[in-house]
């Protein structure tokens, strides 16, 4: 761009402020919401900054209701799903893990039929996981339900990684086909001549080059199932196989649960894949442009 | 000796077309398992009677269109109808204009606040949905909210508003947190677009004398509308299946003000009595609209930027 003169230079500056305040709104809502008692959101309902600060929301989510520290004493009854968070953190660990390498494993195994052997039903593939990336997840949800009730993965943690799986591989083939499609063929042909197979051309050369792929796919996806609040949602009902977004809608109007412990409960939830996407930010950026122009 | 060693490598090694299907084998098991299947399997359940008597038994009567003429002379549904599109005109309206507006600040090399934000946009996109649902709603609770204490300290209000409760402001009360959330994945498209405008254009319209805004509308603004196109086909579509955010701030409240087409599925699917069919035939209509929108997006402009 062209130089700014300085009264536009100023302009520039307050509306990058205006912004930034916009994104970070909601975030230091969340902040300083699980910092407090309920006490004292209630004391001052005017007050931006309050006036006392606290980390007896974090000492109950993390002894799993044992402490009760100064702004629980009172409190008799916590539920269930709050007592049982531990669960909750594990079950999202380990889908989000499974998911993510399951869809990198298969979808990486796809992409590159799809970019290197090239028949007219791989392609098809692609115009399938285009077209599979606009199915509403509601329109699934009911004969997942359905389905998954008649062949009992009902309240199951395999249950729920493989439905994200499947919701998740045409994500996968958009991002990796056409970093697959980019590789020189050349490399392979000199594998192949070497003495590899076709598919030890793709496992030992093109898999290793397409690192930069494989990490903007992977973020993406693990965030996503990390996310994911639907499917979940239908699939379980019992507190020992519920995810974290799963406990966050329980708490929705529950009125045992107030603000504070909510917020402490949102923030730990947004944690990791807020880490995840502020680490591998280029590979997120690269994701979400090849995955929406793509698809 | 090439050609021995040749013939013995084919000799073990699977044929291409096998090869594909080998490898092809797991994606299409499960894309069909979680898919194909149920998406057919959920027109097959709008045209038969599915309630929770009927899941016990495993048997669902036909009932041919019933569950669609129940549906359309429903007004809670064409309520609902009705509002996802003024909720869907706004939202991608909003992101429209504020995608570029933010996606021209952050390419701003000079300034340095511009750094600031090109980082924090992405964080939106990072936040699970129904924790953004919830945070909103504290940001706008009636007595402890953030909005009116911020207003407070301002000293725009006197009086608490209550923001997601009232039937004028609710449906707009929750297209901000929706926006919110999904404003990264416009902007960054925006500002990829931006990066591929060579410079020299700019430069060029300046020592014509074009002013600032005339840069911008002749010259950025033309080479960006295939860029707004994809981005309002696909934020149509996705804002079209609106949950969460509906969910964590009014459930569908006050009243039914916030009832959208995904909340009209999920309460008659899931919650009692439990009309399934009812549900499953609602959904199909929103995969309807969303599909229609899909075919028009891989037939027109996907092919057209490949």
């Amino acid at each position: 761009m062209l130089a700014p003169t300085p009264i536009g230079r100023l302009l520039l500056h307050l509306a990058n402020l205006l912004v930034i305040a916009f994104l970070l709104l909601p975030i230091a809502a969340v902040t300083l919401g699980s910092l407090q008692a309920e006490r004292t959101l209630q004391a001052d309902t005017r007050a931006l900054i309050p006036p006392e600060w606290t980390l007896d929301n974090f000492r109950v989510i993390f002894s799993g209701g044992e402490q009760r520290g100064a702004i629980f004493e009172q409190v008799t009854y916590l539920p269930d799903n709050v007592k049982k968070i531990r669960y909750a953190f594990q079950n999202s660990a380990v889908i989000a893990i499974s998911v993510t390498l399951l869809t990198l494993t298969m979808g990486s195994l796809s992409a590159w039929t799809i970019a290197r052997l090239g028949y007219r039903w791989t392609r098809w593939l692609v115009n399938a996981s285009l077209l599979a990336r606009f199915v509403p997840v509601l329109t699934l949800m009911i004969p997942l339900y359905v389905a998954f009730r008649q062949l009992g993965l009902l309240n199951s943690v395999v249950g729920v990684i493989v439905a994200l799986t499947g919701f998740l591989l045409p994500y996968a083939i958009l991002i990796l086909a056409p970093y697959f499609d980019q590789i020189p063929k050349e490399l392979e042909d000199s594998a192949r001549i070497d003495g590899c197979s076709r598919f030890g051309a793709f496992w030992r050369v093109s898999l290793p080059l397409a690192a930069p792929a494989l990490a903007s796919c992977g973020a993406l996806v693990f965030i996503i199932s990390w996310n994911e609040l639907l499917i979940p949602l239908i699939l379980v009902n019992k507190a020992e196989f519920m995810t974290v977004p799963v406990v966050i809608n329980s708490l929705v109007g529950d009125v045992h649960v107030f603000f504070n412990l909510m917020m402490a409960i949102c923030l730990l939830a947004l944690l990791p894949s807020v880490i995840l996407v502020l680490l591998l930010q280029r590979f997120v950026v690269a994701g979400l442009q090849v995955g929406a122009v793509k698809g | 000796m090439a050609a021995v060693v040749e013939s013995r490598r084919r000799g073990r090694e699977l044929a291409a077309g096998r090869l594909a299907v080998v490898m092809n084998l797991p994606t299409l098991l499960t894309m069909a398992l979680v898919l194909a299947y149920p998406i057919g399997y959920a027109a097959w359940l709008s045209f038969h009677r599915v309630g929770p008597a009927q899941l016990r038994r495993g048997e669902f009567p036909w009932t041919g269109l019933d569950n669609y003429v129940r549906l359309f002379s429903d007004p809670l549904f064409l309520l609902a109808l009705k509002n996802t599109f003024v909720f869907v005109t706004i939202v991608v309206v909003a992101e429209l204009v504020l995608a570029v507006a933010i996606g021209l600040l952050i390419d701003q090399q000079r300034i340095w606040t511009s750094r600031i934000t090109r980082v924090l946009i992405l964080l939106p996109y990072a936040i699970p949905p129904i924790a953004n649902g919830l945070i909103w709603s504290f940001i706008y609770s009636f007595q402890f909210g953030f909005l009116n204490r911020i207003l407070f300290t301002v000293g725009v209000i006197d009086a608490p508003v209550n923001w997601a409760g009232h039937p004028e402001t609710a449906l707009y009360a929750v297209t901000v947190p929706y926006i919110w959330r999904t404003l990264p994945f416009a902007v960054l498209l925006v500002h990829a677009a931006l990066q591929g405008i060579g410079r020299e254009l700019h430069e060029a319209a300046a020592v014509d004398g074009a002013t600032a805004w005339q840069r911008f509308r002749y010259v950025t603004l033309p080479l960006l509308v295939p860029i707004l196109v994809v981005i309002l086909v696909l934020r149509t579509s996705f804002a079209f299946t609106v949950f969460e955010e509906i969910r964590a701030i009014t459930q569908g409240g006050p009243g039914d003000a916030t009832w959208v087409a995904a909340w009209y599925s999920y309460k008659k699917a899931f919650e009692p009595p439990n009309d399934i069919g009812l549900g499953a035939a609602s959904a199909w209509v929103l995969a309807l609209i969303v599909g229609a929108l899909a075919i028009l997006y891989v037939k027109t402009i996907y092919r057209r930027i490949h």
